[in-house]
């Protein structure tokens, strides 16, 4: 397993690289935003663990490139700051984990090893639908590149929509498989959903069969390219 | 303009009305007594036009005879030959200090006109004039009276010519004019003090407009004051826009130097856990044992800091929805390995009165306690609660917590269950900034299984 570990502080980064050395990680050091950009870049890596305050370029900033092009390496963040507001920018930009400093290097570990796990468990192949991208791999959705952010609802519904996607979807399939068995159903949470995932997609591509249910329909042209 | 400010305490707008008041009433007391004075007066000089006229007549008319006896004119005023008309004349004579009458009119029956005030002697010093004055009359009617001396043809004596005429009417239309003139200048008066006032509505207007404009600043309506003033109230808005541009930016800076000096104790506080984690002993354990006691304090007070410069200044409003949006998606990839669903509700236009990164905080920390402790499923609904408050309760399917033990959770780093990561610090910041808010968070127990916690906040109008 071969890990980038990009943080500025000599002392941290010794200790990590010590740690992770002794974890039987391959690990390469990065001390600045630049060079972990350019590793992550050019290098396979199973997993990175990006310190936000990186000199040159910070770690928002290289995370958000690095998601732009379409790189869905697992990211587990570090910082100093520790609230919440920083910590959503760091999962808008992209990250799997996030981690506040000061930490134990058991924690840092074990996120480390289920940030690992996560992305080896699904091996489903990228589903496409003019436009639309989805990789169960990295839980990740695009729309014409952009990164889409869905909450775990939204992404399900993509999914299942993406999966029969032309084929028109009634509303209790979709409740049956958004939902486990124990949640209550009531009958406009769909249309919510729906809603929401139109809002981020485009009020155009999820159709509603008046009595039927939904269907998601690929863009004209761009069906079969995609 | 309300009554209590009125009367309660020093009122520009009172100090004007009263000013006003006083100085229109004086001025119409005064105008008014002038000219009832005027026309009185005006009225009287008519009155003695006539008694002279009366007077040269009576003199013009009268003859003596050969044993120096006075002879009045044959036709005088009809009314003077009614007894006790009003209307009378009388030719005397001096005799011993004292006026004698030689002949009067048929009016005065046999009563006698009154001596003027400075006696004879006054007629005798300007012979020739009328003296005017005002007497009683036979039926004791207020008389005006003229009278003059001189001297006729063939007599040593001189005669003493006298009219006069009942002042009655003269004065009952001085009374109607006093009342007349009084009650329109009542009328008038009235009219200036609301012209006053409607002035001092106006007139103060713009500061009834800046008071507006201060209280959208300060519930967060607006950023500064943007009205257009007239010249004597425009400084004291710049004044205040740049009071409250001074007053963002110390709060700023104050939480940049807390922020600074939290955040760069936090990478040295790491190195000395992982330095400490790779040399087991003793020594490693104190060193680990008090970075982690810091970082809560470093914790603890930063976010405290936060809450109070928070609470001073709430100008802000926040969109509840993509705050739960972000925050579901967040700790959803958080807590990927559990599974965890964030099912999360919200109207859309439900704004929070307050920062955004202030509502992240409060939702964050509530809804990862909730993950943390759920089995599989976190709910979030927000509802607004009448104009001005929201509730938003979020719920999950853990095993929940005690009732005895929901009111330590709020206690500062209470942390109930040693075992799970987190400081622990979590819900009392929650409650803390909640209060700053001037909300705060009950804890009850949930449907669903787990925790329910309510959350009261402001709400912003959309």
């Amino acid at each position: 397993m071969r890990i980038l570990l990009a943080e500025d502080d000599p002392d941290l980064s010794r200790q990590l690289k010590q740690a992770l050395s002794d974890a039987d990680y391959a690990v390469d050091h990065a001390p600045d935003g630049e060079e972990a950009h350019f590793l992550g870049d050019t290098e396979p890596y199973d997993a990175v663990i990006l310190d936000l305050g990186l000199p040159k370029i910070d770690g928002v900033s290289v995370l958000e490139r690095w998601r732009r092009d379409g790189k869905s390496i697992p990211v587990l963040i570090l910082t100093a700051r520790g609230a919440w507001s920083e910590k959503v920018a760091g999962f808008d930009a992209g990250a799997d984990d996030y981690l506040t400093k000061p930490f134990h290097t058991e924690e840092l570990l074990a996120r480390l090893r289920a940030l690992l796990r996560r992305s080896a468990g699904h091996a489903a192949a990228t589903l496409s639908c003019g436009g639309l991208r989805l990789d169960p791999r990295a839980a990740r959705a695009s729309v014409n590149g952009e990164p889409l952010r869905l909450t775990s609802l939204e992404y399900r519904l993509m999914h299942y929509l993406m999966m029969h996607q032309g084929r028109v979807i009634s509303r209790t399939e979709l409740v049956e498989h958004l939902y486990d068995q124990d949640f209550d159903r009531d009958s406009n949470t769909i249309e919510v959903f729906v809603g929401r995932v139109r809002k981020k997609i485009g009020p155009d591509r999820i159709e509603t069969v008046r009595g039927l249910g939904y269907r998601l329909i690929p863009l004209e042209g761009e069906a079969e390219s995609a | 303009m309300n009554l209590r400010n009125l009367w309660g305490r020093p009122s520009l707008a009172r100090r004007l009305v009263l000013l006003a008041a006083v100085w229109s009433l004086l001025v119409l007391v005064v105008s008014g007594l002038v000219q009832t004075t005027l026309f009185h007066q005006a009225s009287v000089m008519r009155f003695d036009d006539d008694l002279y006229a009366d007077a040269q007549s009576l003199f013009a008319g009268s003859s003596v005879d050969d044993q120096g006896q006075v002879d009045a004119p044959p036709l005088t005023d009809p009314a003077a030959t009614r007894a006790y008309s009003g209307t009378y004349w009388e030719i005397g004579e001096p005799a011993a200090g004292r006026l004698h009458a030689l002949v009067r009119s048929r009016s005065l029956w046999d009563s006698e006109l009154q001596e003027p005030p400075g006696g004879l002697a006054a007629l005798a010093a300007a012979p020739g004039k009328m003296i005017y004055y005002t007497t009683v009359g036979p039926a004791h009617e207020p008389l005006r009276v003229g009278a003059m001396q001189a001297t006729l043809p063939g007599r040593k004596v001189p005669v003493i010519f006298m009219t006069a005429e009942d002042l009655t009417p003269v004065e009952a239309s001085s009374k109607r004019f006093a009342l007349e003139t009084a009650v329109s200048l009542m009328v008038l008066g009235v009219g200036l003090i609301m012209v006053v006032l409607i002035q001092v509505r106006v007139g103060l207007g713009p500061l009834y407009a800046l008071q507006r404009e201060v209280a959208d600043v300060r519930t967060g309506k607006a950023d500064r004051l943007d009205g257009d003033y007239p010249a004597e109230v425009e400084p004291l808005a710049a004044e205040l826009n740049a009071l409250v541009a001074h007053d963002q930016e110390v709060v700023e800076r104050q939480r940049t130097h807390v922020g600074n000096l939290a955040h760069a104790l936090k990478t040295p506080l790491s190195v000395m856990l992982a330095e400490a984690e790779q040399h087991p002993g003793p020594l490693a354990e104190v060193v680990s044992r008090q970075a982690d006691a810091m970082r809560d304090h470093v914790d603890h007070h930063l976010r405290r800091a936060r809450a109070a410069a928070r609470s001073q200044a709430p100008r802000e409003r926040t969109a509840v929805a993509p705050v739960l949006e972000e925050l579901a998606h967040a700790l959803e990839r958080i807590f990927h390995d559990r599974e965890v669903t964030i099912d999360w509700r919200c109207p859309d236009g439900l704004y929070f009165q307050g920062e955004r990164q202030d509502l992240l905080e409060i939702l964050g920390n509530v809804l990862e306690n909730a993950c943390k402790y759920s089995t599989r499923r976190v709910k979030a609904e927000a509802t607004s609660v009448g104009i001005d408050r929201m509730n938003i309760v979020i719920e999950d399917d853990g095993p929940g917590l005690p009732s005895e033990r929901r009111n330590e959770v709020f206690k500062r780093g209470e942390r109930l269950d040693e075992s799970e990561p987190g400081s622990g610090l979590g819900l009392s910041i929650v409650d803390e900034l909640a209060r700053a808010y001037g909300g705060g968070a009950v804890l009850s127990h949930s449907s669903m299984g787990g925790l329910r916690v309510s959350l009261d906040l402001p709400r912003a109008e959309s």
